[in-house]
């Protein structure tokens, strides 16, 4: 729950005052302490016990081999294989494991005690983003103060949103000094995000809860459609929730973090929506994954594949099990038949869309966005039966 | 159009998203009406507060 807790918030307010009035070359050593404080108290008591605690020795790794990067460096590549191999190992070895041994019935590699480290999903990915952005010298080494601060600041550590290093560094040690409107603002930010996690995305779950095999196979038509659209909600106001509580945190201390939602559910086709859910996200996988593949250079195709191979990583990212590869790969085979549209049928900028047309893509946008959801929620066996139910009765 | 534009500035204004109010909003960060409306959310929090789960994208 974290940051629904008021551990968070007697560690968060202290913490924001102590930073606006320390001087500057303290700030980011504020963050690290708080940050390891946090990483450690959640771990022990939410996820992972002292095990997921000892995990902080991956941020110690980090803060040793990114001190090594440099442009065109071999330690930006050993310090991305190592982001690589720490996001497999904790949260797709069993996944792996089972897959392989899938024909012998039993999975003699199986990890019993495994745990997610706190965050990990999100730190790897900034991680990789540095030492990435190191190697092609987009990024400015930092001091160790500004580097540890950036992967310990704590309100994104678990969740997001998925910084920058070029906006987050210089913000530690020169955040904005307008005290009266960043309170303003992040108070407000943080108890909107509340009421939206506890009056709606909680209350949604108790009909979301539903979402299982017995109750599908007795559910009407017309619950079926309730239940994946109440998950359809419930998944973003859940989020959309958590983004606002981190991102009016980061406010209290001055520091202006990346948006993650602008109003995804109001678009009228699949790209746009992506653009506007969880953009940090999607901004990283655009930089980190589809332009190193070739992008939108190159052949149709090819860009139609690199599309498709974003959003599979994507699924995979999102959850080890099939079911996330599927929703990736249906999310994937949208965005390319969207591409495939406009290549065939450019918009025409002297032509402004009528009100009918606009609906009908919001309708369609939504309906495949929402129909899409049940991948994401359930295991794939009960997905298909869930779509098979839905359209067969 | 330009309406649902500006009740989205509105509610992006009111949930903390947007440092200036829209054209036609008079809602300064300093004005007491902050206040009331900080109580009003804060009235939802605590009517709703005992049923948390987790959030979904922490540790999935």
């Amino acid at each position: 729950m974290i940051f629904t807790t008021f551990a968070y918030y007697g560690l968060l307010i202290p913490t924001a005052i102590l930073f606006r009035i320390a001087a500057p070359h303290a700030r980011p050593w504020i963050c690290v302490v708080s940050g390891a404080l946090f990483f450690i108290y959640f771990s022990v008591t939410e996820v992972g016990g002292w095990f997921g605690a000892a995990c902080i020795l991956i941020f110690l790794w980090e803060a040793i081999i990114s001190r090594l990067y440099s442009p065109r460096s071999a330690w930006c590549l050993v310090g991305v294989a190592a982001s690589l191999c720490v996001l497999g190992i904790f949260k797709y070895w069993n996944f792996a494991t089972g897959l392989l041994s899938a024909p012998f019935g039993r999975n003699a590699l199986a990890w019993r005690g495994a745990f997610l480290p706190l965050g990990v999903s999100f730190f790897t990915f900034e991680f990789i983003h540095y030492a990435v952005d190191r190697y092609y010298g987009r990024v400015e080494r930092g001091t160790l103060g500004q580097y540890l601060a950036f992967i310990f600041f704590f309100p994104t550590l678990v969740a997001g949103p998925i910084k920058r290093f070029q906006y987050f560094g210089p913000s530690v040690e020169q955040p904005s000094t307008d005290w009266p409107a960043d309170w303003n603002r992040g108070i407000t930010r943080i108890l909107v995000g509340l009421a939206k996690k506890f009056a709606v995305a909680d209350l949604l779950t108790s009909v979301t809860d539903h979402l299982n095999r017995a109750d599908i196979a007795a559910a009407s038509r017309g619950a079926l459609v309730v239940w994946i659209l109440a998950y359809a909600w419930k998944i973003y106001f859940d989020f959309s929730a958590y983004s606002d509580i981190a991102i009016g945190s980061a406010r209290l201390f001055g520091i202006r973090i990346p948006e993650n939602f602008d109003w995804p559910y109001a678009r009228t086709n699949i790209t746009e929506f992506w653009r506007r859910w969880h953009r940090s996200l999607w901004r990283w996988l655009v930089d980190y994954v589809f332009v190193p593949l070739g992008g939108s250079r190159g052949s149709r195709q090819r860009a139609y594949a690199n599309m498709l191979s974003v959003m599979l990583i994507s699924g995979l990212w999102h959850g080890a099990g099939l079911n996330f590869i599927a929703w990736g790969a249906w999310h994937g085979t949208l965005l390319v038949v969207h591409r495939v549209w406009t290549d065939w049928r450019p918009v025409r900028e002297d032509r402004t869309p009528t009100l009918a047309g606009q609906a009908a893509s919001w309708g369609v946008t939504f309906a495949a966005v929402t129909l899409g959801w049940a991948l994401f929620a359930m295991d794939l066996p009960t997905a298909l039966f869930f779509y098979r139910r839905l359209i067969l009765g | 159009m330009n309406r649902l534009a500006w009740i989205k500035h509105v509610a992006d204004y009111l949930g903390g998203a947007e440092d200036l109010p829209p054209d036609g909003l008079s809602l300064p960060a300093s004005s007491s009406l902050w206040g009331l409306w900080w109580g009003a959310l804060t009235i939802v929090i605590v009517l709703f507060c005992g049923q948390a789960s987790k959030f979904i994208y922490i540790d999935f």
